[in-house]
């Protein structure tokens, strides 16, 4: 073995010495961006530009193919629809009957969730009644009980609002009892060891500790409603005389009059990013990414 | 501070008399067969299920609740099979169940595309942020009627309202899954040198699943919602077919027990499609590959 390695050859690298490059010949190695560079890097401005190119092509589209406006309205005639509709009142008097039955369902249907998953954290049997109730109605689509409700109910108010409970009451149900059970064990000890007990316990250990599913159940219930809403104001656009934005989109199509449309759903639009991206965006900054549940 | 020795009391030495032999009788009791039972999920949901139904038919036969408001669970049954057997309740949901199918393959490939293009370059993921921003929170059935007058009453409106259903949260929901894959994945697949789609198919499809099966859940959901009323709708204005219009018209005839069956087969339907075949894919996929419970 030793024989064999003194045999071999050692191979010496030639020494080598380097001389430094001249720094001076490098050039620019970090070059400051241009205004026009850094503005682009700046999220906002690359998505009012990308707006403002949809906004153009839209435009564009309209005038020079000269699509009919009861087909295609161009962008500036939607604005005056916009205008015109905001200017009398009666758009804001729509969207007022729009949401304040949407808040009626919704806050009807929080409650009604919350009151059947603290009986099914309480009781198994009720939890059983909870998880069969919302497996069948959780995809059975709330809007399909409308032409019921308006038998039972007769057309109006209340049979929106009944629909629109059905249709927050199961996602919201169901989050919240998957949200329940996910809590961990050493969580409900800290409460058990503190003495919580039923409701107390609930508010105190199981709702904080699962508030990141219950807000993403709360948001799919408002999803639900607000779609089933407009949809309720559609049907109900088509066999009696309502209020509100579906209605205002109803009527105005079946006259042909589509920049008016167009100003509808610009409106619901508006509406549908201002609660999701501006009322739970800020519920979610103060809550469940400030305690460190979700980034 | 200063330290003081500890004072020791020595504690009592004391001695305890013998235990008396332990009766250790019903430490471990076999459950009876009752128990056994109610401890079993299936059956204690089916039992809720059958009680539900006795309810329901007691309620209606004791309080003589009028079948025009509320049929009884036979009246229901027997309206069924009648709707199989006379009304072609069978092509309604296939007329639905095509539509649908349509859709939603069609809206997956959109969003696909858009998610694609929105993981290679900045200026995609601009323009989906923007677009979803705007268009997930407009409900698709507002879009409806400027369907109906762009494409007219049938089948081609109907794909156009349920695309827009379905694009919206299957882009969303993928793209921000494709944000969140953490950068050590990535880096395995560009030591591979996977590049372009078989990146996104190898890497970021397998590590984002949880995350896109979510949306293609939540797209189900507006879809199925979306064309359930859209076909209300169109029951509302026009003849045609589809579950919808099976619910909407048998309540206009004032055959309550059809409508009531009509309902039981859009639950059965929905039911069927959440927790058989979301809920197979979820077993085989996330679940099996260790990513959710």
């Amino acid at each position: 073995m030793s024989a064999a390695a003194a045999a071999r050859p050692i191979h010496v690298r030639p020494e080598l010495v380097r001389t430094p490059a001249d720094a001076r010949t490098v050039g620019q190695v970090e070059r400051p961006l241009s205004a026009l560079e850094r503005a682009w890097n700046v999220d906002a401005v690359r998505k009012a530009a990308v707006l403002a190119g949809f906004v153009a092509l839209w435009e564009l589209y309209t005038r020079l193919a000269g699509v009919p406006t009861i087909l295609f309205p161009s962008f500036s005639e939607t604005c005056v629809a916009i205008v015109r509709a905001f200017t009398d009142f009666r758009m804001l008097s729509k969207i007022g009957f729009s949401i304040s039955l949407l808040l009626l369902g919704y806050a009807v249907g929080l409650a009604v969730a919350a009151v059947l998953v603290v009986l099914a954290s309480i009781w198994r049997a009720c939890a059983d009644v909870l998880t069969t109730a919302t497996a069948m109605f959780n995809p059975l689509p709330s809007i399909a009980i409308l032409p019921l409700a308006m038998l039972w109910f007769g057309l109006g108010t209340f049979s929106v609002v009944f629909v629109l409970v059905h249709a927050v009451l199961w996602a919201v149900a169901l989050n919240t009892h998957v949200g329940f059970q996910g809590v961990s064990q050493t969580q409900r000890m800290v409460g058990s060891n503190y003495g919580l007990k039923g409701v107390v316990f609930a508010a105190k250990i199981l709702i904080p500790a699962a508030l990141a599913t219950i807000l993403s159940g709360m948001k799919i219930g408002w999803a639900f409603a607000w779609r089933t809403l407009i949809a309720a104001e559609l049907v109900f656009g088509a066999t009696a005389r309502g209020g509100g934005l579906g209605w205002h989109i109803f009527e105005h199509s079946e006259n042909l009059r589509t920049p008016q449309v167009f100003a509808g759903l610009f409106t619901i639009i508006v509406i549908g990013v201002l609660v999701e991206n501006v009322i739970f965006r800020n519920v979610e900054i103060r809550t469940v990414q400030r305690w460190g549940l979700q980034r | 501070m200063t330290e003081r020795p500890a004072q020791l009391v020595p504690r009592p030495e004391y001695e305890r008399a013998a235990l008396e032999r332990a009766v250790t009788a019903d430490v471990a009791r076999p459950l009876s067969l009752p128990e056994r039972l109610s401890e079993m999920d299936p059956v204690r949901k089916l039992s809720v299920l059958l009680s539900a139904i006795v309810l329901w038919e007691l309620y209606t036969r004791l309080g003589q609740v009028p079948q025009l408001i509320f049929p009884t669970f036979r009246d229901t049954v027997i309206a069924l099979w009648d709707g199989f057997a006379n009304y072609d309740l069978g092509r309604q949901i296939w007329t639905s169940l095509k539509v649908l199918a349509i859709g939603y393959a069609i809206g997956i490939a959109i969003g696909a595309v858009l998610s694609f293009l929105a993981v290679t370059t900045r200026f995609g993921s601009d323009i989906l942020g923007t677009l979803t921003a705007m268009l997930n929170p407009l409900p698709a059935i507002a879009l409806l009627p400027l369907a109906l007058i762009w494409f007219g009453l049938g089948a081609k409106s109907m794909v156009f309202v349920l695309l827009h259903s379905i694009v919206w949260p299957v882009a969303l929901n993928t793209h921000t899954g494709f944000m969140s894959v953490p950068e050590a994945l990535r880096m395995v697949g560009r030591n591979y040198g996977l590049r372009n789609v078989r990146y996104v198919a190898k890497i970021l499809v397998p590590a984002a699943f949880p995350s896109i099966l979510a949306g293609l859940k939540l797209g189900w959901a507006f879809a199925w919602r979306t064309l359930i009323a859209a076909e209300l709708v169109f029951g509302a204005t026009a003849e045609s077919g589809g579950l919808g219009w099976f619910i909407f018209a048998s309540r206009n005839d004032l055959d309550i027990p059809g409508a009531f069956a009509g309902l039981l087969t859009v639950i059965v339907i929905g039911f069927l499609v959440e927790n058989v075949i979301f809920r197979n894919v979820e077993t085989r996929t996330v679940v099996r590959w260790g990513m959710q419970s």
